[in-house]
């Protein structure tokens, strides 16, 4: 297995503010990955880092072997759309669409083309004039068509309905099979894209909480509902991530279980429920916010 | 487990990637050069028919010689200088985040842009100076008017393509220079920016009026001449475009 990206101690302050704190992590070529956290949690400025646009204040960033600040040879086999991409002013779509193969040397016009039905976007209109799906939509479309080896997607569907978000995840699956790449997708609609990760990447306040198998990490909980007394029995001394009950009976999340456990589980007259990458990643987030104020 | 080196496709030279730069800066030419002329031509227009309504209630011969005196004070053109200023700070403050999307580094990014306001600089003087020959053959467009040829701009051809170059030129690195301030610093680099600025132009200005050195300037540029006055505009030139490539090699494009 071979890794795009290798980062250790990565560090960025903005005055005060650590916004991404000490990070260590590595991404394989050709998977791909959930970069998952709540608003503020670090996200975009770790992905800006990846990408050369901003400077990290301590640590290193490899990037295909290299420092991908001011480095051609590494950036141009990078695409990173962000949320908020601003367009020149009196762009129009067909003005990306026109200038985005002279960046990308994969670029797929085809491909674009028919995202670009997909998507129903208008390419003749002012992108100024463009409802904010629209705008994503084109961010989308240039992130997708460019094929680039190191494929970032931040909050790509800001203002895209369900349908076009369907459109997008099928896309990228069905583009992603045939020509394999790295993609590092930010998102909090976790739920949404769980099916599609290989890997997920938490990051809580500037520090990465989570670096697992996607697989894994659903395997990593389990939940177990029963009557109060029954669940208290089996959950005995077991770490508990979160805990629900209504009168008598009981709801709790705990740690993954093997098949050993579960047979027991079910012979005490308890159902273990599958717990969604989403609801694991916020029982997560709490945990670790929890940590956070008592050490603080 | 091991790293991989830069893999992917074959990468583009240098050279290509400057050019995708101004390449870029021309995808849509209507800022850049579609508007700046058909304003040029609105002024063109008016100032025709300002020319018209001079020269056939001016019968004699004399009189006509008198306004085109005042003719060749002709400021029409201006504008556009100050036009390209401001050319210069949109695309820069615009397509900076925009090119950093598509993986352009900073020093493709600005060298690029660099090239581009050098070709629009010529594409202009050059536009210009044909419509200033054209001014000089037609005798002011059969009314004696003035636009092209303004005395400050030079007596001949020649030297108006070279007024005209260095003028644009200063105007644009000027206007670059500027931009890359805010995109690195926001409003308030370009705040202080002008702060500073301001107070060094009121400092020499004092300074020259209490040593009585006014004479000093004016003996310069009467022993640089015309010419010589526009190119040492370069000097200012080149110190705005240098500074801009630094200013930019650390920006970052943050959302304002």
């Amino acid at each position: 297995m071979t890794n795009v990206v290798e980062v250790s101690g990565l560090t960025k302050r903005f005055g005060s503010v650590q916004a991404v704190d000490d990070v260590t992590f590595s991404v394989a070529e050709n998977k791909i990955y959930g970069l998952l956290g709540r608003n503020g949690a670090g996200k975009t400025t770790l992905m800006q880092l990846l990408t050369g646009q901003d400077f990290a204040t301590s640590g290193s960033i490899e990037v295909f072997g290299q420092s991908p600040v001011e480095n051609a040879k590494v950036l141009q086999n990078i695409s990173f759309i962000k949320e908020s991409q601003r367009y020149p002013e009196d762009f129009r779509a067909k003005h990306v669409f026109r200038s985005a193969p002279w960046f990308f040397a994969n670029w797929d016009a085809e491909f674009a083309e028919r995202l670009i039905e997909d998507f129903r976007l208008p390419l003749d209109r002012r992108i100024k004039k463009l409802s904010r799906g629209q705008v994503s939509s084109i961010g989308v479309i240039v992130g997708l068509a460019s094929r680039a080896p190191l494929t970032f997607f931040d909050e790509p569907y800001l203002g895209l309905d369900a349908v076009a978000r369907s459109i997008f995840y099928d896309r990228l699956l069905e583009d992603y099979a045939e020509h394999p790449r790295t993609v590092i997708l930010s998102t909090h609609l976790i739920d949404e894209v769980s099916n599609l990760l290989e890997h997920v990447l938490v990051i809580d306040q500037g520090r990465i909480i989570i670096d697992e198998d996607a697989e894994t990490l659903r395997g990593s909980a389990t939940t177990v509902v029963g009557t109060s007394a029954a669940v208290d029995a089996f959950v005995g001394g077991r770490q508990v991530l979160h805990r629900d009950g209504i009168g008598g009976l009981a709801s709790v999340t705990i740690a993954g279980l093997d098949q050993k456990e579960r047979s027991a589980a079910i012979a005490a007259g308890l159902e273990l429920t599958p717990v969604s990458l989403q609801q694991l990643i916020i029982r997560r987030t709490n945990t670790s916010e929890k940590e956070f104020e008592v050490s603080a | 487990m091991t790293t991989t080196t830069v893999a992917g496709h074959a990468p583009a030279t240098p050279l290509q990637r400057i050019l995708n730069v101004v390449r870029l800066h021309f995808t849509n030419p209507w800022t850049t050069i579609v508007l700046p002329w058909m304003i040029l031509g609105i002024i063109f227009v008016a100032s025709l028919a300002v020319w018209w309504i001079i020269f056939a209630n001016l019968p004699s011969d004399a009189d006509r010689a008198d306004a085109a005196d005042g003719l060749q004070y002709s400021g029409g053109i201006n504008y556009i200088f100050v036009y390209m200023m401001v050319v210069a700070i949109q695309a820069i403050s615009i397509t900076f985040p925009f090119a950093q999307g598509y993986g352009v580094t900073r020093r493709d990014y600005y060298l690029g842009s660099s090239l581009a306001f050098v070709l629009l600089a010529a594409m202009y003087s050059i536009g210009l100076t044909i419509l200033s020959l054209i001014e000089e053959l037609t005798h002011g467009w059969g009314f004696g008017g003035q636009m092209f040829t303004p005395v400050y701009f030079g007596d001949n051809w020649m030297q108006r393509l070279f007024v005209f170059f260095v003028t644009f030129l200063f105007f644009f690195f000027v206007g670059a220079a500027i931009a890359t301030v805010w995109v690195r610093w926001k409003a308030t680099g370009v705040t202080a920016f002008f702060i500073v600025l301001g107070v060094i132009l009121i400092g020499a200005a004092a300074l020259l009026t209490f040593t009585s050195s006014w004479a000093v300037i004016g003996n310069f540029f009467a022993g640089a001449g015309l010419l010589g006055s526009f190119a040492w505009s370069l000097v200012l030139t080149a110190i705005a475009a240098i500074t801009g490539f630094f200013v930019l090699r650390r920006a970052t494009p943050r959302a304002a």
